[in-house]
């Protein structure tokens, strides 16, 4: 099967099984790289609230999300 | 019990904590108990090369069914490898696939049960140790299993499997 086929046959959802699993591994991409993302930012020295403003979220949404493990972080 | 295991038996068990480091795991779970198998010189490697399944493709299904999977993103135009790439180059090897510093000690109630299972094979087939090739028969006996469904997503039936562990132990005899 060619890239172009394929590419077909899934945003057509004619094989909604493979369509799902590239919006599930694009969320756990997504969420990986955040996670990467957010620790440099604080290693950095960045706020919560300025990362949130990045991420399109609330600094509650973020702190809560991240405080915990990349909180106490020492750069 | 790992007094009966050969040494790439032993060397697969020990190196299921790193694959599972590697991958992220909290855990080491069948899957990567499997995946170690494979990788060490063996009666394992041997039956999947016949198959035609490498460890990189048996790896890359256990990443697909923890949510990465680079066939899935290549069909909407996402280059997996590539990403990859650009990230380890930024916060270091193995940083997508969140790989721990530290690798897991515990094992899942799932790889356990594949190491009886291993056990029970090796009785079974009415051999006085326990190898590579009773891990991998251990992967398909064991209904819910995180090994078999691995091996499952890349099209290889329960019986391939027996079959090409059968072939393997033959020219190995």
């Amino acid at each position: 099967m060619t890239g172009t086929d394929t590419l077909l046959t899934a945003a057509g959802a004619a094989e909604p099984a493979e369509g799902l699993r590239a919006v599930r591994s694009l969320r756990t991409l997504a969420d990986r790289l955040e996670a990467l993302q957010v620790e440099r930012a604080r290693r950095q020295g960045w706020s919560w609230q300025q990362i949130a403003d990045c991420l399109g979220v609330t600094r509650q949404a973020v702190h809560k999300k991240y405080g915990k493990t990349t909180g106490r972080v020492v750069p | 019990m790992f007094e009966r295991f050969t040494q790439d038996a032993r060397d697969a068990v020990t190196r299921a904590r790193d694959e599972a480091g590697a991958l992220g795991a909290e855990r080491i779970g069948s899957e990567h108990v499997l995946l170690a198998a494979v990788r060490v010189d063996g009666v394992a490697q041997q039956a999947l090369t016949g198959l035609g399944i490498g460890a990189d493709a048996l790896a890359q299904a256990v990443r697909a069914r923890h949510g990465l999977d680079d066939d899935a993103l290549a069909s909407i135009g996402v280059d997996l490898g590539a990403v990859r790439a650009q990230v380890e180059a930024t916060f270091g090897e193995g940083a997508l696939d969140a790989a721990h510093r530290t690798a897991p000690r515990a094992l899942t109630p799932d790889a356990k049960k594949l190491l009886e299972l291993a056990l029970r094979e090796a009785i079974r087939t009415e051999r006085r140790r326990i190898d590579t090739g009773h891990l991998l028969l251990a992967a398909v006996r064991a209904p819910e299993s995180a090994a078999r469904a691995t091996l499952s997503s890349l099209g290889l039936s329960d019986d391939a499997v027996r079959d090409a562990v059968g072939v393997a132990w033959a020219r190995a005899a």
